[in-house]
């Protein structure tokens, strides 16, 4: 598959319409407008997200303080009239995981109740069974020196039209 | 010969970019690129049409987006039928590119119908890295003699002037040693930013048991959960994440007998992001495996001519071989 390699001239100066010199030079700067834009985002905060694929690559770049490690897994779940139930995943919404994480998952935890009504009305856009409950489950995992403790928190409910509980 | 300062760094300049380099090599990593990006990292156009139908409006559109919205308007463009078109022509150039009919061409609408998905995925709020250094290779490939071996063209170029195809070529070698570059660059972006966001606090091992903790939970990574509960084994692997991230770009100044290595570390840093956490970084695996193998060959051809010279057979001659 890999033979020996045989050094021969690539194409005569007649046949190719583009010397090799030019060709150098064009794909010079190509080379250096795929690196250079790179550091547009970086350059340009406004853009720093849009610019795809040229991105910034800052990731993972929290950190937390010494002492105990605590994740929280959290999930809600939606339920129709007739007692049909669905997790809200990125999919069922239509969104992204950032946008269901950031408009409604974590106003939510904080108990901010106005969302509910926007994300049922929502879910039940062209639903034939429209949900009228959402449950929003959690539990929070703390590392231990026995091991993974796992606490399931307390469930909030919310019925279309009706305060939380 | 070039003389003068100017010379001399044009001569550099074309000497790290443009060396002779074997064309068969950019051929493979044209097969394998356009191959993975078919059969592995293919969009998923329920996943496309479902964001059109239950969505007016992008959130946050990405400038690829903004480009099209300006040249068609959004509801002639932006629609399922529209993008069920797109799909399966970028699939059917796709094939094109794999096997090299008009490569150029095939694998330029190939890349750029790929970016036009990834872009529109991406203007809904949320955007990852995954795709990015993989989406500028497969555009790169086409404007390297990627298609020159192992290809159509190549096939009826030979039948129609019955010359052989150019065993090597100074414009084989620059998509790899580009993606070089941007991974140096990317690399270092990322552990900057930990440092400068968090600094040495980002390396106390409660951090990285935080974040993996949460990612492996969620995605059910049960190697992760496990890590998670090693303090002393965090504080190592994170004092590792940010040597390797803001010190892979020097494998691009030492002489090239260690890039294999920096290589070999960096993929090895991908697989376990994956196997931690869930960090499915596979576009950029497969791209680290292209370099380990194409962007300084040596190490691997010495050993398999080392080999069938035991064996006496006619083995790699170091003379003749062009490694770039």
């Amino acid at each position: 598959m890999f033979p020996r390699f045989r050094r021969v001239t690539s194409t005569s100066p007649s046949a190719d319409p583009m010397t090799a010199a030019r060709r150098r030079t064009l794909v010079s700067a190509l080379i250096l407008l795929v690196i250079g834009l790179h550091a547009v985002p970086v350059v340009y905060r406004a853009e720093r997200g849009t610019l795809w694929p040229f991105m910034q690559w800052g990731m993972y770049k929290n950190s937390r303080p010494a002492g105990p490690v605590q994740v929280q897994q959290r999930r809600i779940l939606a339920l129709t009239a007739s007692g049909a139930r669905d997790t809200v995943t990125p999919r069922l919404l239509g969104l992204s995981v950032t946008v269901l994480e950031q408009r409604y998952l974590r106003p939510m935890m904080t108990g901010d109740t106005t969302v509910a009504p926007r994300l049922i009305e929502r879910l039940n856009r062209d639903r034939e069974d429209p949900f009228v409950e959402l449950r929003l489950e959690s539990e929070t995992y703390t590392v231990t020196d026995t091991g993974l403790a796992r606490r399931p928190n307390p469930e909030v409910t919310y019925r279309a039209g009706a305060p939380p509980r | 010969m070039s003389t003068g300062p100017t010379g001399g760094w044009l001569d550099r300049w074309n000497a790290y970019w443009f060396p002779p380099a074997p064309t068969l090599n950019l051929a493979v990593c044209r097969i394998v690129a356009v191959a993975a990006q078919l059969l592995w990292f293919f969009p998923d156009l329920g996943e496309h049409v479902n964001l059109l139908l239950k969505n007016e409006e992008f959130i946050e559109p990405q400038l690829i987006t903004r480009v099209i919205v300006a040249l068609v308007p959004r509801d002639a463009f932006f629609t399922p039928s529209t993008f069920t078109f797109l799909y399966w022509a970028t699939f059917a150039v796709g094939l094109l590119a794999l096997a090299g009919l008009f490569t150029r061409v095939s694998l330029f609408l190939f890349a750029l119908g790929s970016w036009i998905f990834v872009a529109h995925l991406f203007s809904y709020g949320d955007r990852h890295h995954t795709e990015a250094l993989f989406a500028i290779f497969l555009m790169l490939l086409a404007f390297a003699p990627s298609g020159e071996r192992l290809s159509v063209d190549a096939a009826l170029r030979r039948r129609r002037t019955g010359a052989d195809p150019a065993a090597t070529s100074e414009f084989a070698l620059w998509p790899l040693r580009v993606t070089h570059v941007l991974l140096g660059l990317t690399y270092f972006s990322a552990g900057m930013a930990k440092m400068l966001h968090s600094g040495l606090q980002w390396m106390n091992g409660y951090t990285l048991q935080g974040h993996t903790l949460a990612d492996a939970l969620s995605r059910g990574h049960p190697v992760g959960v496990w890590l998670a509960q090693q303090h002393t084994l965090a504080v190592l692997l994170s004092v590792f994440t940010i040597v390797f991230e803001l010190f892979f770009w020097v494998s691009l100044l030492l002489p090239r007998r260690w890039t294999p290595a920096f290589l070999l570390a960096a993929l090895m840093f991908q697989v376990g992001l994956w196997v931690s956490g869930g960090y499915d970084f596979f576009q950029h695996m497969v791209l680290l495996t292209l370099l380990l193998l194409f962007l300084v060959p040596d190490w691997w051809q010495r050993r398999l001519s080392a080999r069938e010279g035991m064996r006496g057979a006619p083995g790699l001659d170091a003379g003749a071989r062009v490694s770039g």
